[in-house]
């Protein structure tokens, strides 16, 4: 795995003086930021490897804040959205909030807040990363399992005893015990709880 | 009288065109003798006449027989002649003007004249004399109702006639002021544009009158605005003048209301106008607002760090100063617009003048995500205008023109161009924009209060527009582009020509 991408605030608002105050402020706050002054900018320069959190003028010139989050949604971008905007737009908000946004504030920002949920933004972006990244992990390891392994994996962690297994799948007990070892070397378990935890990971169906 | 003699005299009596006769001073004056010329005057021959089976009395039309008798009389009472001009009527009923003239030759015994003369057709000539008097009645007539006072005056100006309007105008009694130059009539200092309208204005002319207004003066020295016109009499060989004088008080006042009017409604559309572009102009106070509070925000972190940061803190003051004075340009902008004002006149720069309302339209252009494009020459020169209200139809016309592609469906980015050029003394604004043009069906309509084929919007907007350009001298004016959309445009006078 490579290492990481830093944690941005991206900020994209049309208005020089409100992105330059909000740049201000996140240096204030020692929040590391970009700015873009549209929302197509920021659409041409994103990559899916970026991480942190955008913050999002409404209404733009171009492309509005609104229809770069349905691209963003198209590309299954996973940075959490705060919407601001200098309308009481209550609908729009709405519209935004349905559509997953991560919140909805309106100018002029209680400064404190704002900075605050930017915070809980790059939090819950780190934790949606690093869970992204274990998936990915896992994934991967669950791909190097034989279809024999698979099968014994998935009853092994949901319970059922290695006679019952072996009775099911028609081998002998001990081969059942040798395809568990396996198992648990290749998902990096060292016991039975952890194996039953990455399977509630990586959610796969019960076995019939 | 020797036979050769008589041929010649029945001769002349047959030829002259109109009718000899003797006859008797009776009631209805019985003729023994009559001309030829008889049947030509009134339509019965002479034997008819002579024998006495008509009279000439009978001819006579009644309304004049008194008077023609009057006459006869009182020369028969002298032994003298006389002349009488009067109305017969004809054998087929026509009226005829006649002039006679006779004299007294004899008295029978018992007393009666016998009279001698000569009757002719004068009907032409009395005709025309009696069209000169109507015509004459007629024109007095008029200059006696007339509302505008009637002078008239010889080459040098000296009133001759002073109608009852221009008595009560100024005044005087004709007697008083007859005589006088009519400079006296107006204000002194007016004396010399009075002179040399006189001047200009000599020799005969037929086009339309060409008046001048200035200060009337009257018999107490009061002033008051009135147009003057001379016009040279027709066909009077020594020179004669009329002068038509009208006081233009009540005119004056009534533009006045009107004029205030006009500003109040102005007042009202810009107030309208304002209300309507409320949602903008929030949000144009609220983004300096909002980072003048994190510039604020900003600067308090910086100070209370460990080590304050004052680089950092006189930056963000800086910069929170400047947004401050950006929120104050929008109020000052509004406030602008919507204190109502004396509309004024004065030399106004056209590139200012576009350049502030293009930034107040700018607030609604973001809104729809349209662009404003200001063409102008490089230099414009100064014009003649009320700013205000002439900001006020530009922006008014940007308005409806993005309103109109709004509903053409113009997508972000598209253009609308407030453009200014200038030639012949005047300077073109025009507003161009690329919306669905004006429909026919709505020309009529276009330029009625309260019409609107908006939904929001009260519809004051292009009337008030027109009426603020028309009382600007100018005219609105739109035509639609052919490639979509429409144009409105108006001229503004430069500044010194007025």
């Amino acid at each position: 795995m490579s290492d990481p991408e830093p944690q941005l605030v991206h900020v994209v608002d049309d208005d020089e003086a409100v992105r330059d105050a909000i740049g201000m402020l996140l240096d204030a706050a020692g929040l590391p930021h970009r700015c873009y002054d549209s929302a197509d900018e920021f659409f041409a320069a994103y990559g899916v490897e970026q991480r942190g959190c955008l913050v999002l003028d409404v209404r733009m010139p171009g492309m509005s804040g609104l229809e770069l989050q349905e691209k963003l949604r198209e590309v299954d971008a996973a940075l959490p959205i705060l919407f601001i905007t200098g309308h009481g737009d209550v609908p729009m908000a709405v519209e935004a909030m349905r559509r997953g946004a991560f919140d909805f504030l309106r100018k002029p920002i209680d400064e404190a807040t704002f900075v605050e949920r930017i915070r809980e933004a790059l939090d819950r972006e780190s934790s949606d990363w690093r869970y992204k990244v274990d998936q990915r992990e896992l994934n991967q390891r669950l791909a190097s399992l034989t279809e024999r392994e698979h099968e014994v994996f998935r009853r092994v962690a949901t319970g059922v005893a290695n006679k019952a297994i072996a009775a099911e799948l028609g081998i002998s007990e001990r081969t059942v015990e040798v395809h568990r070892a396996q198992v648990m070397k290749k998902l990096a378990a060292r016991t039975l709880a952890q194996l039953v935890r990455i399977h509630l990971l990586l959610e796969l169906p019960l076995p019939r | 009288m020797p036979d050769g003699e008589y041929d010649r005299l029945e001769t002349l009596l047959k030829n002259l065109p109109g009718m000899a006769y003797r006859c008797l001073n009776l009631k209805h004056w019985p003729m023994d003798f009559v001309s030829d010329g008889c049947y030509e005057l009134c339509g019965y021959h002479r034997h008819e006449i002579e024998s006495q089976q008509v009279l000439w009395g009978d001819f006579t039309h009644p309304d004049m027989i008194d008077e023609v008798d009057r006459v006869v009389r009182s020369a028969a009472d002298r032994q003298g002649a006389f002349e009488v001009e009067y109305r017969i009527i004809t054998r087929d009923g026509a009226e005829k003007w006649v002039w006679e003239r006779g004299r007294v030759v004899d008295y029978r015994e018992d007393g009666v004249a016998v009279l001698e003369g000569f009757i002719t057709d004068i009907n032409n000539r009395a005709l025309a004399e009696a069209a000169s008097r109507r015509a004459e009645a007629y024109a007095q007539a008029i200059v006696d109702t007339a509302i505008e006072a009637v002078i008239t005056v010889d080459e040098q100006g000296a009133m001759e006639s002073f109608n009852q309007a221009a008595c009560d105008m100024f005044g005087y009694r004709p007697e008083e002021i007859a005589g006088q130059h009519f400079r006296r009539l107006v204000g002194t200092r007016f004396y010399s544009d009075l002179d040399r309208y006189f001047q200009q204005n000599r020799a005969p002319f037929r086009g339309p009158p060409r008046g001048i207004e200035l200060d009337g003066c009257d018999r107490d020295n009061r002033y008051f605005p009135v147009a003057l016109s001379i016009r040279r009499i027709p066909e009077s060989e020594d020179g004669k003048y009329v002068i038509l004088i009208r006081d233009l008080t009540e005119q004056r006042r009534a533009e006045k209301v009107v004029r205030e009017q006009r500003d109040l409604l102005a007042h009202v559309d810009r107030l309208n106008t304002l209300g309507e572009m409320a949602a903008g102009m929030a949000h144009e106070i609220n983004q300096p607002l909002t980072a003048i509070s994190m510039y604020a925000q900003s600067g308090l972190q910086f100070l209370q760090r460990e080590q304050p940061d004052l680089e950092k803190l006189g930056e963000a003051l800086a910069k929170l100063s400047q947004q401050a004075h950006r929120a104050g340009a929008v109020i000052e902008r509004m406030q602008e617009m919507t204190r109502p004002h004396q509309s004024r006149r004065e030399s106004v720069d056209p590139a200012q003048l576009l350049c502030g309302i293009r930034e107040l339209a700018e607030v609604e252009a973001r809104l729809h995500k349209f662009a404003i494009q200001l063409r102008m020459a490089d230099t414009l020169p100064p014009v003649h205008c009320d700013p205000v209200q002439i900001q006020q139809v530009i922006l008014n016309l940007l308005r409806n023109g993005m309103e109109s592609m709004r509903a053409a469906n113009c997508g972000a980015g598209s253009r609308i161009v407030l453009e200014a050029t200038w030639g012949k003394r005047k300077v073109r604004i025009a507003i161009v924009d690329s919306g669905l043009g004006i429909r026919p069906e709505h020309q009529s309509l276009l330029y009625q209060p309260f019409a609107s084929t908006k939904e929001s919007g009260m519809g004051l907007g292009l009337a008030i527009s027109r009426s603020i350009i028309g009382a600007h001298g100018g005219r609105l004016e739109y035509v639609n582009n052919p490639g979509g959309g429409a144009t409105f445009s108006f001229d503004l006078d430069l500044s010194g020509d007025e």
